[in-house]
């Protein structure tokens, strides 16, 4: 398998060269063009149920496209939103990501969504999140550009800001400066993550530009 | 007449010089300065009124309303043109021979004498909900294209699969055929991936990074909703 990152960081997108019967699980509505011999198979992420669960609490997508060919070939797979695609190896590891920033993964890792419990209600992410699990190539996308920390201790994030982060890393919602200043400043929930491992931040964040937006709408 | 492109980046834009008699013609509403000996004149380009000519504005999501620029008092004089959205702005040099088609969406200008004729892509076209009709420009002359986000030129040589809200341009030379991804209807729609367009045979191609539509998408879900 051959990859390139292009158009960093504001234009990110992936090309993959595909061996001959190599697979890869993509987010759905992601390929941009792809060589003629490729076969699409779609399928739902853990089962209908769950994906259904998805749906309604989380509106995240619901299916999974899986490309791949007999003979192999060129796709190139571009997200959502204009910013960032980073690449990352696991090797028999696992890494955690916010529902909307997962592009692609080949077959020897395992996604699973996992609920993110209460708090990931107010985390801006949606209220799953993905486990990626195995050993494989891992792609995702950020809005903006893409920030690496690594935290020894804690750190302080606004919400729909976080990307990706290591398991060992654990978060926890909270105010910054009491009810006044979480109800005025837009700067009231940070997700304060504790512990030791990487975390991926994303410059720009998508309810913001919507929240932007929304008062110049006319009906 | 002479385009230089500037700022390239996000915000790249073009710049027309415009000698005495020569004419420009751009997508209305992409003119952002112009000199002021300049004069723009507002036509239509749809062949015909009535109903298809309607439809046809609808499919294209685009207004059919071009601006021809000229300088009135026989000097020179610029017009600079940049498209709505972020992204990159290229010039096609279109010869005599092998006209270019243009995604409606994706069309910003060409000098003012080449030919412009749009190509609707049947219900097929109108029901994909993408911006699927296409401009065919004639040259020779210059034609300027915009994306949203990066454009890359592929050449094409046998045949490639793109997504429909991914194409710029395209040489003539190329066929095309507007079809699904997988293998049914249902997987093509439940991957998201609605239409494609099938290309086949040998020209060059101008894709850009990002689906406008699918950013569109992303941002609208979180908007308020219109009032009636």
């Amino acid at each position: 398998m051959q990859l390139d990152i292009l158009g960093n960081p504001d234009y990110g997108e992936l090309a993959i060269d595909l061996e001959p019967g190599e697979k890869l699980q993509v987010e759905s509505g992601a390929m941009s063009r792809m060589s003629p011999g490729l076969e699409l198979r779609t399928h739902l992420m853990g089962g209908i149920l769950p994906a259904l669960v998805r749906r309604v609490f989380g509106g995240e997508s619901f299916f999974m496209g899986e490309y791949g060919g007999p003979n192999g070939g060129q796709i190139c797979l571009s997200p959502g939103l204009p910013g960032t695609v980073v690449h990352q190896h696991l090797e028999n590891s696992e890494l955690v990501l916010t529902a909307g920033s997962f592009l692609a993964c080949t077959s020897g890792i395992d996604l699973k969504t996992r609920f993110g419990g209460l708090r990931a209600l107010f985390s801006g992410e949606g209220a799953f999140v993905l486990r990626a699990q195995g050993t494989g190539e891992l792609f995702f996308n950020a809005y903006g550009a893409v920030i690496e920390k690594q935290i020894n201790g804690s750190l302080r994030v606004d919400t729909g800001h976080a990307v990706a982060w290591d398991p060992t890393l654990d978060y926890s919602i909270a105010g910054m400066g009491g009810l006044k200043s979480t109800i005025f400043s837009g700067e009231g929930l940070t997700m304060d993550f504790q512990g030791t491992g990487r975390l991926w931040v994303q410059t720009r964040n998508l309810p913001a530009t919507a929240g932007w937006l929304s008062p110049f709408l006319r009906g | 007449m002479d385009i230089t492109l500037q700022a390239n980046g996000a915000f790249h834009s073009a710049l027309v010089h415009l000698e005495s008699g020569d004419l420009f013609k751009s997508d209305s509403g992409a003119m952002f300065r112009a000199s002021s000996n300049v004069d723009n004149d507002v036509t239509t380009i749809s062949r015909g009124g009535g109903i298809l000519a309607g439809l046809k504005r609808m499919a294209g999501g685009d207004t059919f309303f071009l601006s021809t620029f000229k300088t009135t008092d026989g000097g020179t004089g610029e017009v600079g043109v940049a498209p709505t959205l972020q992204g990159h702005l290229k010039q096609v040099d279109v010869d005599a021979v092998q006209p270019w088609l243009c995604a409606g969406g994706s069309f910003l200008g060409c000098e003012g004498h080449m030919d412009l004729n749009p190509r609707f892509q049947g219900l097929k076209g109108l029901f994909s909900g993408e911006n699927l009709f296409f401009m065919e420009v004639s040259g020779p002359g210059p034609l300027l294209v915009g994306a949203y986000g990066r454009i890359q030129e592929v050449e094409v040589d046998g045949a490639l699969t793109v997504d429909t809200g991914h194409v710029v341009a395209f040489e003539s030379s190329l066929s095309y055929t507007l079809t699904k991804t997988g293998g049914s209807w249902i997987t093509s729609f439940l991957s998201g991936e609605g239409f494609v367009l099938n290309f086949e045979g040998r020209g060059k191609l101008l894709v850009q990074s990002h689906n406008p539509r699918e950013f569109g998408g992303m941002l609208g879900r979180r908007l308020p909703p219109r009032r009636r």
